[in-house]
């Protein structure tokens, strides 16, 4: 089971994502395990994910996620679609590039 | 979702990812590639304008007396918008100082 990892300053907006990619892959039947925390616990709570997620407002510390997390691929989310909250469109990006 | 919530959503991420934009254009700069920085503060404009005019529609909405009322959620966009403003201002000053260190 894939362990997904949504990443942002705060927490707050991720949050609200990960409850729609959670009822997104129910729908899907999609088993699989979607956590959200602020970038400054990246290396204590993510290092074990399949894949990180970056919110826009952090994108531009990928480089440093990408390194603090060596074992999992590090994707930033699209503007529009975290925008509108789409937690369907960001979980088949993530499934997309789990190669799932 | 609701209208203002969405609203809420549609800021933060434009003016989150201008805020990314700046401060990629800052790295940008550090790696001495000027004309990228350039263009990532363009990209930057962009996005934080799509922001803006949502904002503003909020604005609007409360000016013309319907009241949402003040939540977590909008002072995080409020805080991300003034945010993005403050990173541009600095990530055009790094860049003339890098651009001053190789010169």
């Amino acid at each position: 089971m894939k362990k997904i990892v949504l990443l942002c300053a705060s927490g707050m907006s991720t949050s609200m994502l990960v409850k729609k990619m959670e009822e997104a892959a129910k729908k899907l039947a999609y088993e699989c395990e979607i956590a959200a925390y602020p970038t400054s616990e990246a290396k204590t709570k993510a290092a074990d994910a399949d894949i990180i997620l970056l919110g826009p407002q952090v994108r531009f510390s990928l480089p440093q996620i990408r390194e603090v997390c060596p074992n999992s691929l590090v994707e930033a989310v699209d503007m529009r679609i975290y925008g509108r909250m789409d937690g369907k469109a960001v979980l088949e990006f993530a499934k997309e590039k789990l190669g799932e | 979702m609701e209208g203002s919530e969405l609203a809420a959503f549609q800021i933060i991420s434009a003016v989150g990812t201008a805020r990314s934009c700046y401060i990629e254009a800052i790295q940008k700069a550090k790696q001495g590639n000027f004309s990228e920085a350039e263009k990532m503060i363009g990209t930057g404009d962009d996005a934080f304008n799509e922001g803006h005019a949502a904002h503003t529609g909020l604005l609007q909405e409360e000016a013309s007396g319907s009241e949402k009322g003040i939540n977590l959620l909008i002072v995080h966009a409020e805080d991300q918008l003034m945010s993005a403003e403050g990173f541009k201002i600095i990530a055009l000053e790094f860049i003339d100082v890098y651009k001053k260190l190789v010169h």
